[in-house]
């Protein structure tokens, strides 16, 4: 059903005929397909439903205006800003997109050191503005092609520098938030008039509603702006690179190095993740290599440290003996940044990972202490640049396994889950064969240490029918090694129970049958009644999941 | 290739957005961080290199069609090759200037361009030149005073080549025939092409006319064999590339040099001594063409395949273009040179520089938008603090000559050839 005349005249005249369209050239555009992008339902070859209008709003006001409009007639709306994610697009044919592209400013202030930004202020710009005045921001694993803020507000946002400046929620201060329902909400200090320096006030706090654990990827209106936390930077106010296409580099100075840690075991690599969280070593902290796969990670690391090697020199890198040697010594690892505030304090950090490493039989790679290497490492960790590097060996990937855990159960499965994996690249040639560890994240998926935040990279080709087939029944068996340990949805399954492979909606129906199952549906009822308050007109999507809570009562009533 | 040959990049785009943006370790603000002037102006998703992939797709899938947003779409593309850069700052098997040019290419073929291109591309067929309302008679004006060889009538080493702009804009003529001078007063000998010196044709190209692009370069290339030319030293940079990279894989085969690469060897091996100082700061302004396009022509004749199951490889290892060997260095020795005057850098240079927006032809068919992009480039160096703009093309130099930046400031917009004269 198309948009009625009268609805997009009174759409066309909040943002202006400029920045509304519904081409279908343009509509098409923003369409997403999950075999070419990271969706966690799974990787398929059906597009989202075609939006009846894109609209690319400027301000506040403008949103509200818009999703009032939308209210009144009942069209499902989403925003989204970097549109990499399924999540961010619509899943029903009576929607519009809102393309927040236009909405990127960014303000520092210094003395709060906070950062109030706009969604399409991605996190290298960021991070660029925080560091001219020796700041930084929490830059989550996805990179800084994303948004700060739509991590901040809508999705879980953990990454290297979550150990010292906490994951991208953590960070969330005040913010101006459009309700589903068109109403303005500004929460925290922000919402008292008083700044936007605290999330929870003076002023209503809301970030549970707002975002909850893992955020509701769009499902809770439109956030215009935020404040975000930012965390001490003792390096230069740019980056001072060098080096050829792509292979950039920079030397930050004496008091930020980066490392590669490797251990014997996993049990000695968890001993020193620990030391990590109890010390307040470390200022970067992430398995980052080991998504080109246990086989592959130093010869990767050569080719894309290079400005002449490509992928087609794969082979004749691993076949370098020296590259097998260095392979092997990062069998176990991850990446480490340090930063020294002060010249002691480096000594210091320097000093620990020393002991660190003789109290857990550790070693740093070689390799990565190479001053080329090294530099091109520190700047890689630091600014999160290379996302695309997910996609390089195949043209896609997808997310399996998580073990998003405390590291001592991550350690006592993790094997088990390596064989699975590489059992499946031995046997089948859907997916790549890279060593089956490919465990990437973050050491620690909050604040100051704690559960690792992890991901199995699973590579494939979306161009390749039969590749994205085997990749979703090599994902369906690992749901078996879930089931088993009670681990709850693969991570590449997390949003299968919130948009279907088709790419549309649940309906409610659809989840009422789904959450009257589990084991605590009155959270969903709960969830449900929050969805009431601010989306009567439930239109933002399925991805809050809600149970309808008669069916509670009926359910009871049976038993 | 046909735009169904880039099916698999289509469907390997992975929408990381890295085509919107410098790449992410250069970033050093907000305010110069992106790097495509279409999505910059029009701002729909649709206007970058991941929205053209996803065009590609929908048109061969036959959901959407060459409406007219769409046909204005695919043209509104300066094919400055920024989104290029970024794109394979992590990406090995995808070609986002390859396939955005493809897409004008179909969308030529089926007759849907848009009406600012026809009278260039009629003026090309008729004319032998690119700028509407310019005559072959007059081709050769700019070189009327000067004494250089005429290789039509007979053989020469070294041609020089002014291209359309240089020829024909009379403010711009001074440039090239300074240009010459320079270089014979350094006692290089040399020629022009004469009755055969035509449009290189370049720039149709860029802007999907293949068909015309081809025809025009089989002539040149003959014109340019007959007269036994062994090297082509041009000012412009779109003509640059033409040889450089069109015509060479056409299997032109012949050296092809910018001035300020000839002029720098020549300040290095002290055949042009300067006299005066410029006391002047300037910002330098790297031509799309002459950076990161600006990279040799490497013959390749290869196909995918794939390893470890689903790794992605050329056999064999395929030239990777990605700006890396751009002419960057040349222009900048030269003024660094030249005494008094001070380089400033702007923040996005060398093979991230930001495109002038003449390119693609778009000066032409899509005003606003090339004025708008040339605002932009000029903002970013007014805020320099530079007093002049120096640039080695003269597409940008026309552009920018025009513009003006975010507040109405203006720049002074120098070829590096006219300060080089002025300090001699």
């Amino acid at each position: 059903m198309a948009l009625s005349r009268e609805i997009y005249q009174a759409l066309e005249d909040i943002v202006g005929k400029r920045n509304i369209s519904e081409d279908i050239g343009v509509c098409e555009t923003y369409r997403s397909i999950p075999s070419q992008s990271s969706a966690h339902y799974g990787p398929s070859k059906t597009w989202t439903p075609l939006p009846q209008a894109v609209i690319l709003p400027k301000t506040t006001e403008e949103v509200q205006n818009i999703v009032r409009i939308c209210n009144k007639y009942k069209i499902e709306f989403k925003a989204s800003t970097t549109f990499w994610s399924t999540m961010g697009h619509i899943g029903s044919d009576y929607a519009v997109q809102l393309d927040l592209r236009r909405m990127k400013s960014v303000t520092i202030d210094t003395k709060n050191m906070t950062a109030v930004i706009e969604p399409f202020a991605i996190a290298a710009t960021v991070q660029a503005e925080a560091m001219k005045v020796g700041l930084n921001v929490s830059i989550p694993g996805v990179g800084c092609s994303s948004s700060t803020l739509a991590s901040t507000a809508a999705w879980a946002g953990f990454g290297p520098g979550t150990i010292f400046m906490g994951s991208t929620p953590e960070n969330l201060l005040g913010a101006e938030w459009v309700l589903p329902n068109g109403e303005v909400l500004r929460t925290g200090s922000h919402g008292s008039g008083d700044g936007w320096f605290c999330g929870e006030g003076p002023g209503p706090s809301q970030r549970g509603m707002l975002r909850g654990i893992f955020g509701t990827a769009g499902t809770s209106g439109v956030c215009t702006k935020m404040a975000v936390r930012l965390h001490p930077w003792p390096g230069p106010k740019d980056f001072p690179t060098r080096g050829t296409i792509p292979a950039y580099r920079a030397e930050f100075g004496d008091n930020l190095k980066a490392y590669t840690l490797c251990f014997p075991d996993w049990k000695a690599w968890a001993r020193s993740v620990q030391f990590f969280h109890e010390s307040d070593v470390l200022y970067l902290g992430h398995r980052q290599f080991s998504m080109f796969g246990r086989n592959l990670k130093a010869a990767m690391l050569r080719i894309i440290s290079s400005a002449d090697l490509q992928l087609s020199d794969l082979e004749t890198v691993l076949a370098d003996p020296e590259v097998q040697k260095q392979n092997e010594s990062m069998k176990l690892d991850y990446q480490i940044v340090i930063a020294g505030m002060t010249k002691r304090d480096m000594e210091y950090k320097e000093k620990a990972i020393e002991y660190i490493l003789e109290q857990t039989g550790g070693w740093k790679n070689e390799m990565v202490l190479e001053k080329e290497l090294h530099d091109f490492v520190l700047l890689y960790m630091t600014r999160l640049g290379h996302k695309n590097l997910n996609y390089v060996m195949c043209g896609a990937y997808e997310g399996t396994f998580g073990l998003s855990s405390n590291v001592w159960k991550t350690i006592q499965v993790i094997e088990e889950a390596v064989e699975i994996k590489r059992n499946w690249e031995l046997e089948h040639t859907h997916i790549a064969a890279t060593g089956g560890d490919s465990a990437m994240g973050s050491t620690s998926g909050i604040g100051g240490g704690g559960a690792t935040g992890w991901e199995f990279f699973t590579n494939f080709d979306s161009y390749e029918d039969e590749s994205v087939e085997g990749t979703n029944k090599f994902m369906d068996g690992n749901q078996e090694f879930h089931n088993k340990y009670s681990f709850g949805p693969d991570f590449c399954r997390w949003n299968s129970d919130v948009r279907h492979m088709n790419g549309y909606n649940y309906t409610q129906e659809e989840h009422d049958a789904l959450y009257i199952n589990n084991p605590q549906p009155w959270v969903y009822a709960y969830q449900y009644k929050m969805r009431q308050a601010i989306n009567p007109n439930n239109l933002c999507g399925s991805y809050f999941r809600t149970l309808t809570p008669s069916k509670l009562e009926e359910a009871e009533q049976a038993k | 290739m046909a735009l169904k040959d880039y099916r698999a990049m289509m469907e390997r785009c992975s929408s990381c957005a890295g085509c919107k943006f410098i790449p992410f370790d250069k970033i050093k603000s907000l305010r110069f961080g992106e790097n495509c002037p279409s999505i910059g102006y029009y701002n729909f998703m649709t206007y970058s290199a991941r929205g053209r992939f996803q065009i590609g797709q929908s048109v061969l899938d036959g959901r959407a069609d060459l409406n007219d947003t769409v046909t204005e779409m695919i043209h509104s593309c300066t094919s400055c090759g920024a989104c290029d850069v970024t794109c394979k700052v992590a990406r090995y098997n995808l070609e986002p200037l390859e396939h955005n040019i493809e897409l004008k290419a179909y969308a030529v073929e089926r007759d849907r361009v848009l009406d600012g291109q026809k009278p260039v591309i009629e003026n090309l067929k008729k004319e032998n030149t690119m700028i509407p309302g310019t005559k072959k008679t007059n081709r050769t004006d700019w070189a009327k005073d000067l004494k250089l060889k005429d290789l039509f009538k007979e053989k020469g080493d070294v041609a020089f080549f002014p291209g359309c702009k240089y020829s024909y804009d009379e403010k711009l003529q001074k440039v090239a025939q300074s240009a010459v001078k320079l270089l014979q007063g350094a006692g290089v000998e040399l020629g022009y092409m004469g009755a055969a010196d035509n449009c290189c044709a370049g720039r149709a190209h860029q802007m999907g006319f293949y068909d015309e692009f081809k025809t025009k370069a089989a002539a040149n290339i003959k014109a340019f064999e007959k007269a036994g030319v062994k090297t082509i030293i041009t000012p412009c940079s779109d003509c640059y590339h033409a040889f450089k990279r069109q015509y060479a894989r056409l299997g032109f085969e012949v050296e092809v040099l910018h001035v300020v690469e000839y002029v720098d060897r020549l300040i290095q091996e002290g055949k042009i001594k300067f006299t005066k100082s410029i006391p002047m700061t300037v910002t330098y302004h790297d031509p799309c063409h002459l950076g990161r396009l600006g990279e040799k022509f490497e013959p390749w004749n290869g196909k995918e395949k794939k390893i470890l199951n689903q790794i992605q490889i050329w056999e064999p290892r395929r030239p990777r273009y990605n700006g890396a060997n751009g002419v960057y260095d040349a222009p900048r020795n030269i003024l660094k040179s030249i005494p008094g005057v001070r380089l400033a850098e702007m923040e996005r240079i060398r093979e991230y520089s930001w495109c002038c927006g003449a390119g693609g032809g778009c000066n032409e068919s899509n005003p606003e938008f090339s004025s708008w992009t040339a605002g932009e480039r000029i903002t970013e160096a007014n805020a320099t603090g530079a007093d002049a703009l120096v640039t080695a093309c003269p597409w940008c130099k026309d552009n920018f000559g025009k513009a003006v930046d975010e507040d109405g400031n203006k720049i002074e917009v120098l070829d590096v050839i006219e300060l080089v004269q002025q300090a001699l």
